[in-house]
Order: structure tokens, then sequence, then C-alpha cells
């Protein structure tokens, strides 16, 4: 069960995948608090053509770049269109998102290998991660973590009652744009190595998994942190076995996403039980109140 | 300084105008509340209550007129002001417990990121024990009841020490244990001196807990003390005819 990651190439494919697991289990409790999952959705998809222009530019090394400044353009553009009140529509997210996506295919079928080029942006890398992208997610999962860290008490009041934030005297615009910007670094971190599209479900389904098993937000990033690594492992595994045993192929990345849904799923009966468990507790509670109050 | 502020208005609005993006939507607002005060705010829905409030807290902008708060702007006097939201304008399903909604109150005391310390959490544990909730601290937020929340966002206010508060409709969907509860910790509260101001539609409540009530409806008809304010004559008119006297002398309102 080791062995395969004993091999080079798999093993720096296990580590990108637990850079990723220690970023997207927190940053994900926070995409799905603030329900910011198309929100995400749309930043996968513009990142896309900053990926493209910055492959055309500098290969490989250049995709970091153009990826860093379509993120934070397109972190600043949704923060400034929700602060209109136009985003109440998700119809002009899905204007923005659809758009720069365009742009990014026109640009990338100029080149000769179109098709191939275009899945390695779409669907990422895993098995072809180099050493020096590895420190890059590391350098990303450093600054993340740290603004997550410095910012997590002023998000969560944000979040959960952005009135009541404002008056306690938070900028809410700020932590609106610091959170997509965190976000959007989360994208750039993960696009070479598990794709624009990919990524996606690792920003919205280990939050959404977690929730089912508890209602603290701390907990619930472990959680996430962990059903990725577990994911990573399994997935990993099951496309070596699948490819060097049975001669099929199963793409790496995909395999990581299909383990983290199937989690999912299998916790989702679990979610069921602790919303039934809870609606009981309502009742009981206004049932002992008065009890207490007068006690 | 300090003592200056003190023994100066705590409110103090005169002619002002309030709304949003250069609209006004209330206007000719005077008011005048010394430290330990009692403000209800009446009128209809859309009547500009929650606009006043907001603008109190500095959060919308003042379009004419000149207001201090606690002898400062709105804005600078934000650090000693307390602002209990409508409890339905939060997510119940937001993954919080009743204790770390309170500890919110001390965020701004606590700063971005050092650690609570024992007089935090000594501040909320009084705060929760005040309303009657001390048990309910590791309590989900979510599973509360109507009730419960709005004790729990005022022990967050309270938390928070300030020494004007400010309450949007605290009586809204709130059971009569949980007024009863709120009620009295809000004349706890102005007996040593906070200043309150609060929006709500009953006017039983105004009658009982205000000494001053201030009734709007895109511009402030009347000010001053329940017995003058509340009567059929202003409520009518601000109401757009929709008041009813009762025999008690008291006025009832209803709704069109």
């Amino acid at each position: 069960m080791i062995e395969p990651f004993t091999v080079p190439f798999m093993g720096r494919a296990l580590a990108e995948l637990a850079l990723l697991a220690l970023i997207c289990g927190p940053v994900s409790v926070f995409v799905f608090a603030r329900r910011l999952s198309f929100v995400s959705d749309a930043l996968t998809h513009t990142v896309f053509p900053g990926v493209v222009i910055g492959f055309l530019a500098g290969g490989i090394e250049g995709i970091v770049v153009g990826a860093l400044v379509a993120g934070v353009v397109t972190a600043v553009v949704l923060t400034l269109l929700s602060r209109g009140g136009a985003l109440s529509d998700d119809a002009s997210t899905a204007v923005v998102l659809t758009a720069m996506f365009s742009i990014g295919v026109v640009l990338v079928s100029r080149r000769s290998s179109y098709t191939a080029d275009l899945t390695s942006f779409l669907f990422g890398r895993i098995l072809t991660v180099t050493p020096r992208q590895i420190a890059e997610t590391a350098v990303l999962a450093v600054v993340i973590l740290g603004l997550l860290l410095f910012s997590a008490r002023a998000l969560i009041f944000r979040t959960f009652d952005p009135a009541g934030a404002a008056a306690a005297g938070f900028r809410v615009a700020w932590l609106d744009l610091l959170l997509n910007i965190i976000v959007a670094l989360v994208v750039v971190a993960a696009v070479r190595a598990v794709g624009t599209i990919l990524v996606v479900a690792l920003l919205i389904v280990p939050a959404a998994a977690a929730r089912m098993l508890t209602t603290r937000l701390s907990l619930m990033a472990v959680i996430g942190t962990v059903l990725i690594l577990v994911a990573a492992y399994g997935g990993l595994l099951a496309s070596w076995t699948a490819s060097v045993d049975y001669g099929i192929s199963l793409t790496s990345a995909s395999a990581v996403v299909l383990l983290l849904v199937l989690a999912y799923l299998l916790l989702l009966p679990l979610g069921a039980l602790r919303s039934r468990h809870n609606r009981g507790r309502i009742v009981s509670d206004a049932r002992r109140s008065p009890h207490e109050l007068v006690g | 300084m300090d003592d200056v502020a003190v023994a100066d208005a705590a409110v103090r609005f005169t002619e002002v105008s309030v709304g949003y993006h250069g609209t006004p939507v209330l206007t000719d607002v005077n008011l005048e509340l010394v430290p330990g005060q009692r403000l209800a705010l009446i009128g209809p829905n859309g009547a500009g209550k929650s606009t006043l409030i907001k603008s109190i807290l500095g959060l919308v902008p003042v379009l004419a007129g000149t207001s201090t708060v606690l002898g400062r702007t709105p804005a600078q006097a934000r650090a000693r002001t307390g602002y209990v939201p409508q409890t339905d304008s939060l997510d119940a399903d937001f993954p919080v417990t009743a204790g770390q909604v309170v500890m919110m109150g001390r965020y701004r005391r606590i700063g971005w990121w050092r650690p609570t310390r024992n007089a935090d959490r000594r501040a909320v544990h009084e705060a929760l024990d005040r309303l009657g909730l001390a048990d309910h601290a590791r309590t989900h937020f979510g599973v509360l009841s109507g009730g419960q929340r709005q004790r729990v966002l005022l022990a967050r206010a309270i938390a928070a020490e300030p020494r004007l508060l400010l309450l949007d409709e605290p009586f809204n969907g709130v059971d009569a244990v949980s007024q009863e509860a709120i009620v009295s910790v809000l004349r706890e509260l102005s007996a040593v001196g906070t200043t309150l101001v609060l929006s709500t539609h009953d006017l039983t409540v105004a009658h009982e807990l205000a000494d001053a009530v201030c009734v709007l409806n895109g511009r402030q008809w009347a000010v001053g003390p329940p017995d003058e304010t509340l009567t059929a004559d202003t409520l009518r008119r601000a109401y757009g005819g929709h008041a009813v006297e009762l025999r008690d002398g008291r006025t009832v309102l209803v709704e069109p």
C-alpha cells in the first residue's frame, strides 16, 4: 500500500496533494459558510485565461504568475460587483465566468497542441509535479494559512452577522475582498496539479462533507483536510493500481475528486440523522426554558 | 475629555436627514438623549427606524444637519456603541455556539488575532448568565428558540460593555419569558447609565419601557415622553389613519 509512493513521481504527487489538503480544508469552511461555492467556481474559470497567457508568455513557469494576476483581478471585480448589489443576481457572476473562460479557450486554441494543452490546464498534471512546483505550493500555503489565521476571527464575525460586524468596526468590504483573494490564491496553488475544473471540488466538497459530522468550524477544517488526504492517498493508489496491474488508464486527479465526492455521499445519511436530532432538541429546549428561568 | 463626554448628551441630532446615495429616507430628526435615557422608535414598516439606528452607528450617512454620539461623530463613537440586530437577519444554520456568538462582542477589544483571555471568557459567562442562558454557552445558536437567540444577541452587546445600546426590533417573534428577561436587563443597564435606543412595533412595550418616544415615518412626527407622543392624533398622522384609541386611554395600532 506504501510501495507505489516510493516511486519519485508518485511521492511528489502525494506531497503536492497533502499541501493542498492543508489549505483547502480550512478555506473550504469559509467558502461553505459564506455560500461562496458559485463565486469559487467563477474564480477557477476566470483564472483559466491567466493560466493560458502565463503559459504562452513564460512556459510552465509562467502559469503561476498569469494565474496570480487573473485571480487577484477577478477577486477585486467580484467584490466590487457584489458591493453594488449586482451580484445578488447570479447571472452577472455567470457572465464574468463564461466570458473569461471563453477568452482562455480562444487563446489556447491558437496553439497546435490545442487539445493536450487544454486538457492539462483544465485537469492538471498531478503526476508530473516538480520539486520546484512543490516548493511554490508550500510558499503559497504559508501565505494562505497566514492570511487565514490573521483574519479568521473577523471573517467568522462578518460571515455570521455582517451588520453586527460593521457595527463593531470591522470593514466588511475589505474582509470580502480578503476572502476572495484567499480563494484566488488557493486556485493558483492548485491549478497546475489538479487543474482549474477539479480545484472547485477541493474548495467545496471537504467542508460540505465535514458539516455532516460536526457543527464546530475548527473541527470542520480539520476533518476537511483529513478527507482530502484520504482521498488523495486512495485516488493516487487506485489510479496506480488500475494502470500498473490492470492496464486501465484512470486519471489520478479525477480519481482523487471522485473519492472525495464518494466520502461526501457516504456521510450524507449521518448529516440527515444529525439534523433530525437537532430538530428534537429545539422542542425539548422550548419545553425546558421557562422552568430554567423561573428556577 | 472623557468626563466631558459623560456629562454631554449621549445622542444629539439636530435637523438631521439620513439616507442612501444622497436620497433621504428620513428627515427632520431632532434628538437629545442624556445618559441612561430609554428611547423607543415607533413607526410603520419602512418608516426609517433601522436607518436611523444605522446612522447613529455611522453606517448610514447623515446628509444634512449635525450629529454627535457620545460627544463625537457617530463613526468615532462606534467603539463604545453596542448594536443588537434583528434575529432573523442572521443565518441560523451557521455553525456557531451561543458562547461563541457572545464572544464576538469582545472581538473589538481582543483585536484580530490575540488569543482570548480570562477576562473575555468571564465577560461572556456573566453576560449569558444575566440573560438566564449560562447553561446554553455550548448550545448551537441555530437550535435555540427565537427568544433565546435574541437574548444571546443582547448578551453579546452587553459583553462589549457599551455606553450606548441600539436594538433593532428586539421583541419581534420573542416569547413572553424572553421578553421579560430582556426588558429587565435593559432596565438594569439604563439604571447604571447606559443609554438605550430601540425600535419596536409594540406600543405597550414602548409605553412600559421607554421614557422617551420618537414617532417616525419618512420624517420625525413627534418626540417626547410616551404620554405626549403616543397619542391617537400623532399615530394616526404617522401611520396614515390606521390608529385606534382604546378605552383605557392607550392607543393600539391596526395594520391595514
